[in-house]
């Protein structure tokens, strides 16, 4: 495969969220607004490219007997090393996004894509896979963030923009339950649905 | 597949281990001063906040030295002065960890300004008493009268005319009760000084 194809596929018919089912439960805790789920996209991103990389220039020396324990020391050092510079450059993000951060270490998506693909193959397809996927996720998130921001309290990025409809003086209400955790998977699923209803490819007989 | 001996894996993971531990280790030391200033200049300016001075992250540490001077309200008891106001520090639990804040009070100790922060509340839910409109909710509010200390607390459909009832936050009623808890436990040990003026 081309790398740019590598690039491109996993933000349709091979997703790592719609498709594949990974990173399910991120996309569950920090879609409520859509700009910690921004940062978050970003930040997975960013952590998956350069873990696919390094584990594929590490890949011919890792005995397999530790691999997953290798995998997992180098993701939660990258992990760190993103919190600590959000910390220290990104002050108000870094409070927003909170314990999330810490939590990239057990997404799915990476780990996945470090055992399926990094492991096999040489560095810049394996950076090319980590950044699709990076984006991939990235896509879903923000498609839940803003169906749950602006459903849920009529909000985007925080600014109320609802309110300048006039929608609620003629009984329009926010759905407070789009805020909850549940709508969250009730939302991925829907765009599960409508993925494959779309795409006969990915139909299971 | 190519095999190997447990000499290698051993030494493999040493290595490994041993460079992540020097990586986070510099990372660590090299950006803490940073990070601590950060620290520092977002408490100067949820201080300012709670005062009513707007501050962006450059002019805040100017504002601060300006305008806010730490004093005592008694034993234990410290508290920052603007003015004629005192502001208050605030520290407690929501659902999910630590939450804080600060309240500042007039002359007759009425609330005029709050703010508040948290570390891990849900966002949109819990995490909402970190908004601007959250805060503004106590304006005005007072936890003494004639009688002593009453706490103000959040409920449910608060009544309007009560000065120590606050409207809580749709589904974040964990986080609610928290606040609820912190304004009682970190307020009243300040009750001798704000109920002065009824005796």
């Amino acid at each position: 495969m081309k790398n740019r194809q590598l690039i491109v596929m996993p933000w349709r018919d091979n997703n790592p969220v719609t498709v594949q089912v990974l990173g399910i439960c991120s996309c569950l805790a920090v879609t409520a607004q859509l700009k910690p789920a921004v940062v978050m996209a970003a930040s997975v991103t960013v952590v998956t490219a350069l873990a696919n990389l390094i584990i594929s220039l590490m890949r011919n020396s890792i005995p397999p007997r530790i691999r997953i324990i290798v995998q997992l020391v180098v993701v939660s050092t990258l992990v760190v090393i993103v919190d600590q510079v959000l910390r220290a450059y990104f002050y108000d993000v870094s409070k927003q996004l909170s314990v999330f951060v810490g939590l990239i270490i057990t997404n799915c998506i990476v780990m996945g894509r470090l055992e399926a693909f990094a492991m096999h193959n040489p560095p810049v397809p394996a950076l090319c896979d980590g950044i699709g996927n990076g984006i991939g996720y990235s896509i879903v998130l923000v498609i839940v963030g803003t169906t749950r921001e602006l459903l849920g309290s009529g909000c985007l990025w925080g600014v109320p923009v609802v309110e300048h409809t006039g929608l609620y003086n003629i009984g329009y209400e926010d759905n407070g339950l789009m805020l909850m955790p549940p709508m969250a998977l009730i939302v991925v699923g829907l765009l599960i649905w409508a993925q494959r209803s779309k795409n006969k490819k990915l139909q299971e007989s | 597949m190519k095999s190997y001996s447990n000499r290698y894996v051993l030494i493999y993971s040493a290595v490994l281990l041993g460079a992540a531990a020097l990586l986070l280790s510099v990372v660590a030391v090299t950006l803490r001063p940073r990070q601590q200033h950060n620290e520092d200049v977002g408490r100067k300016q949820m201080i300012l906040r709670a005062a009513g001075i707007v501050s962006t992250a450059e002019s805040a540490e100017t504002l601060y030295a300006e305008n806010i001077s730490e004093t005592s309200l008694g034993e234990g008891l410290p508290a920052y002065r603007y003015g004629d106001k005192h502001i208050i520090a605030l520290h407690g639990k929501g659902l999910w960890g630590p939450i804080w804040g600060y309240m500042c009070f007039d002359k007759e100790w009425n609330v005029c300004g709050a703010v508040f922060d948290h570390k891990g509340e849900t966002p949109g839910l819990g995490g909402n008493i970190a908004t601007d409109e959250f805060a503004s909710r106590f304006i005005g509010k007072s936890c003494v009268d004639s009688t002593g200390f009453v706490p103000i607390a959040l409920k449910k459909r608060a009544s309007k005319e009560s000065r120590h009832e606050v409207d809580a936050i749709s589904g974040g009623t964990m986080t609610s009760n928290g606040v609820s808890e912190m304004l009682r436990e970190c307020l009243e040990p300040y009750k001798t000084a704000m109920t002065k003026q009824y005796r």
